[in-house]
């Protein structure tokens, strides 16, 4: 118990690794029994987790650290620590993990085992990769979580599982192979692998060279986020994923690129990064207005909800372009959003094909009357994604779009302007979805979806369900549950940005004008001519 | 002439496979059926037992520290370093031999004995920096190999292999020759040391036919780790092979001619101004062409073993690389990523036998749905292919990180992307293997073949490439142990590296 007490962290790295690599052991006959020690295993790190976060003392640090080999005169620190960055995300993560296995219990049909122990090491190498304070280490597990995650979508896959399972892995190496590169240039000046040592290093490095790093450290976090128009494997992945991968990667692995953002791109390369902040914020509003027009012409639905994640995930790129205090907090909440409002309409999507076995709308129409409870999930759910207030969406688009409205930049304004008419898509493309499968007269078609669901959710489903709805609600009405950790060390990471100066009064402006004036002349308008 | 203990201390780890190689014909004779299977065990067992007797010398000698020479032959560090590597293939391969063979109904005693020759010539290979004995090395070594591709008759297309790797071979080895005679014309020794300081003292560095002989010399020894554009037998003579043997010919043959050319080129040749910096760009350009070269064809291969063939070209590539880079942590780079490819391509031949693909029956579609009939060995193969591929926290992982990161280091940062763009696309020619493995079912027609044949028999071949996979994921995980207990002191202690 005292190894336990003082690696806490290491322990919910490895332990679903063990648990893994037992199940992995067990004969394929005993599927079922090890289905269940998988799911029993996750659900005990997720309380595990959540005592020792939870716990502890606001402020106490959870770190471990460690020498752990020198090679080529590099030092590999064993460094894991949990901090205001990452905390609610290794939360999430121990979350979805149990509660993802819950939900997809009957999805499988053959080596549930052995997707069970796929699952576990995916695990690992998601909470590796949140708590690593070292690039070394978070290297390691940012390149090891890519072998489970290509077999989930390798074996369990749709028909053109093949195809999309190279894609993903291809794509998301092409971007960490050349950044690894980077990193050893980096390392190799600064005689470390540690964060602060080579931001430290970095900052001595000529402007140009501090920029091609940080494109480098870019590129591969911009890929896995994904970020407009590096996109393009997520709706393979997606579509041909089990449900139980969709969400998973919807819900940690794409927060795993806004993650490498937050964590080590901006902060190593302040300079490089406001550079680019133009470009960054251009994309992300390029991918939320373009993921919100292709999800419109979707008609399956889950690759509808993988391009809403190209959209949403452009919301979490802006807020972080946008250098304020307020945009990167909603871009953490954003994610958190994201994986939970994402995760749950993948579960839901998962839950109906599992009935219908199409995910076609046309195969839709009138679901409401066949399956209510499902219908009532699934708009409570779909609001959340729109961004009504009270639910969490609302919360993080509200911040995000705030934020880049207030920024410094000269386009800030401009970009949340045409960053909010996202918010308005997202609206028409879940919610004419919503009218095309749910509303209506019950579709005639004898072999249509709709005629095939005999059963509305069971009670594992709306088990499964329940708790995201609640923390939709929490996360909407009471967000600052998960956004006070984080204040502080956003706050001393935009410090170093030296991001201009927060524009932060339009309407205090409108008294140089007249109210009269102002009134008629609306806000665009004054702020150009108070700020030229 | 008498011979002193230090002297025998020096050629007794090469002793024992050659007396090995000499006792096994002696007891191949035609006997009935029923002692022909107990003289087939004692063959096995004996060059078991040469291997093993050569394996505890070396590795005491390693822990003596001592590093004895017999004349021109010098078992130091890195002499012994690369004895115990060449031991450990050559055992690896008498033992997925031995299910082999029996698979393909071909056992005979004149191939362990080929095999105990060409390790006997690869540890003289690696253990000398005389010209003449070094040509006898290769030539030792490589005699037996060519017949080994061809030593299983019945099948038609090993002799095609075999005399396309006897004649290319045969051609390099005269050009390695040549160059060593254009070398000893210039400095009028056979020793490449001492022709080094001859030849930095009269300024011969740059001079053309100097150039020329090192260029041929450096021929013989791309032939041998078939690097492009010298890599044309490569896929043949794999094909051709027999399991075991391809695996044996990708990992000691390449092994040891790269401990030589370090031996030789950064080794006893440094120093001579002009010839070093031709020689490493000579490297660099090649590396890059045998990096493009091998990871691009490995892409269309249909045949697994043709498309190891192609991997192993590649890897040279790789491993060319740390020559350009040419640190001293390049060069424990280079060792510790030896040590692992013997682990990942023994593996990976062991699990053709392993999987009882006969003969020519080595293509994709014959792996099938294998990896979970064999889930045990499904999981090695991932394990070897993913470690091949260069993914943490494999073993394989850790070669390349050391010398893309020594390339880094020296300026070399295009090289580097390359590198790493190269081992992009091999990627996708590895995951191939897993997704013949794992993510496809076998077709109905193999399905009813594979229920007429008898099941798959092969323990000892199963064995090793679970030792295999051990030593991979071990060596994901202590690799700085290896890097500075072994390959660091070869070359410290060996070629006085690290000082």
């Amino acid at each position: 118990m005292t190894w336990l007490n003082s690696h806490p962290l290491t322990f919910l790295v490895f332990a679903p690794t063990l648990l893994g690599l037992l199940l992995l052991a067990l004969p394929q006959a005993l599927g079922k029994l090890t289905r269940l020690l998988g799911f029993l295993g996750a659900l005990a790190i997720f309380v595990l987790s959540l005592a020792w976060l939870l716990g502890r003392a606001p402020g106490a640090p959870l770190a471990e650290h460690a020498p752990w080999f020198t090679l080529v005169g590099l030092p590999v620190d064993y460094s894991l620590a949990v901090d205001g960055l990452n905390f609610w995300l290794v939360i999430l993560t121990t979350f979805l993990v149990p509660l993802t296995m819950l939900g997809t219990w009957n999805s499988l049909k053959d080596r549930m085992g052995t997707f069970a122990a796929m699952f576990l090491l995916l695990e690992t190498g998601m909470l590796g990769a949140l708590v690593a304070q070292d690039l070394f280490l978070f290297y390691l597990f940012w390149e090891g979580m890519l072998i489970p995650m290509y077999f989930m979508i390798g074996v369990w896959g749709g028909d053109e599982r093949r195809y999309a399972a190279n894609k993903f892995f291809l794509y998301t190496l092409s971007g960490s192979l050349l950044w690894l590169v980077a990193l050893l240039f980096l390392a190799g000046k600064a005689g470390s692998f540690a964060p602060a040592i080579m931001a430290q290093a970095a900052s001595g490095l000529p402007f140009g060279v501090q920029c091609w790093l940080f494109v480098a450290f870019a590129v591969a976090f911009a890929i896995k986020v994904p970020l407009f128009p590096l996109h393009t494997w997520l709706p393979d992945a997606h579509v041909q994923a089990p449900t139980a991968g969709s969400v998973i990667l919807a819900g940690v692995l794409l927060k795993l690129g806004g993650y490498g953002f937050i964590r080590f791109a901006i902060p190593m390369f302040p300079q490089a990064a406001m550079h680019f902040a133009k470009p960054l914020a251009l994309l992300s509003v390029i991918a939320i207005i373009y993921g919100a027009l292709v999800a419109m012409v979707q008609r399956d639905m889950k690759k509808l909800v993988a391009y809403s994640s190209v959209s949403h995930m452009g919301f979490v790129m802006l807020g972080l372009a946008s250098f304020t205090v307020i945009g990167t907090q909603g871009a953490m909440l954003q994610m958190l959003n994201h994986g939970i409002s994402t995760g749950a309409l993948f579960l839901l999507v998962g839950m109906i094909y599992d009935r219908a076995h199409t995910r076609m709308i046309a195969d839709f129409g009138g679901v409401a009357t066949k399956m209510p409870i499902f219908t009532t999930f699934f708009i409570i759910v779909t609001l959340s994604s729109i961004g009504l207030p009270l639910t969490n969406g609302f919360v993080g688009e509200f911040q995000i779009l705030n934020g880049t409205f207030l920024s410094g930049f000269a386009w800030g304004r401009a970009y949340a302007v045409i960053a909010t008419l996202g918010v308005v898509l997202g609206a028409v493309y879940m919610l004419w979805m919503v009218k095309r499968v749910f509303w209506g007269p019950v579709n005639p078609d004898e072999d249509s979806g709709t005629q095939h669901l005999h059963s509305d959710l069971n009670a594992r489903e709306i088990a499964v369900m329940l708790p995201l709805v609640v923390l939709i609600l929490w996360m909407g009405i009471h967000p600052g549950t998960f956004q006070a950790i984080s204040e502080a060390p956003v706050a001393t990471l935009l410090k170093d940005a030296n991001a201009p100066a927060i524009r932060p009064l339009v309407l205090p402006s409108a008294p140089l004008l007249g109210p009269v004036e102002a009134a008629a002349a609306g806000h665009a308008p004054a702020s150009a001519e108070v700020h030229p | 002439m008498t011979i002193t203990p230090t002297q025998w201390a020096a050629i007794l780890p090469l002793l024992f496979p050659a007396l090995g190689a000499c006792l096994i014909p002696l007891m191949s004779l035609d006997r009935d059926q029923a002692t022909a299977k107990w003289i087939r065990g004692a063959m096995y067992l004996t060059a078991l037992l040469a291997v093993a007797a050569g394996f505890w010398y070396l590795t005491d000698l390693w822990k003596t520290g001592a590093q004895p020479s017999f004349h021109q032959l010098h078992m130091d560090r890195l002499a012994q370093f690369s004895g115990i590597f060449i031991l450990v293939a050559a055992a690896m391969t008498i033992l997925q031999g031995w299910d082999h063979f029996h698979q393909e109904g071909w056992v005979k005693g004149e191939t362990l004995s080929l095999l105990l020759f060409s390790v006997t010539g690869m540890m003289l290979f690696t253990a000398t920096s005389n010209f003449v004995t070094l040509f006898l090395g290769l030539e030792l070594f490589s005699l037996p190999l060519y017949a080994l591709v061809a030593t299983v008759r019945p099948r038609p297309e090993t002799a095609e292999g075999g005399m396309k790797y006897f004649l290319t071979g045969a051609v390099a080895s005269s050009c390695f020759l040549m160059g060593g005679v254009l070398l000893y014309g210039f400095s009028g020794t056979f020793d490449l040391k001492a022709a080094a300081t001859v030849l930095q003292a009269q300024g011969l560095g740059a001079d053309p036919l100097v150039l020329a002989g090192a260029a041929l010399l450096l021929f013989g020894f791309l032939f041998k780790v078939s690097a492009a554009p010298f890599h044309q037998w490569t896929p043949d003579a794999y094909e051709a092979s027999p399991h075991p043997v391809a695996g044996f010919m990708s990992v000691a043959t390449k092994g040891v001619a790269f401990i030589a050319l370090l031996r030789i080129f950064p080794g006893s040749l440094s120093g001579v101004r002009g010839l070093e910096a031709h020689v490493q760009s000579a490297l660099a350009i090649l590396a890059v062409l045998t990096l493009v070269v091998g990871n691009l064809t490995a892409l269309v291969q249909t045949n697994v073993k043709r498309m190891l063939a192609y991997s192993s070209i590649s890897h040279a590539g790789y491993l060319l690389l740390a020559f350009v880079a040419g640190t001293p942590a390049a060069f424990s780079g280079l060792l510790f990523y030896l040590v692992i490819y013997l682990a990942m391509n023994m593996g990976a031949f062991g699990l053709l036998t392993a999987f009882g693909l006969q003969g020519s029956h080595t293509t994709f579609e014959d792996l099938r749905g294998l990896g979970w009939k064999r889930p045990a060995m499904g999981f090695c193969a991932a394990v070897f292919m993913l470690s091949l591929a260069g993914i943490p926290p494999l073993g394989g992982f850790y070669g390349k990180y050391m010398i893309f990161k020594e390339l880094v280091g020296t300026g070399h940062v295009g090289l580097a992307i390359l590198g790493v763009l190269a081992s992009l696309v091999s990627v996708y020619y590895y995951l191939h293997v897993l997704v013949a493995l794992f993510l496809q079912a076998p077709s109905a027609e193999a399905e009813r073949l594979a229920s007429d044949r008898p099941a798959v028999h092969a323990p000892l071949a199963g064995a090793t490439v679970l030792v295999a996979a051990a030593i991979v994921l071990a060596g994901g995980f202590t690799q700085a142990f290896l890097v500075q207990g072994f390959a660091q002191r070869a070359l410290q202690e060996g070629l006085g590296l690290f000082r």
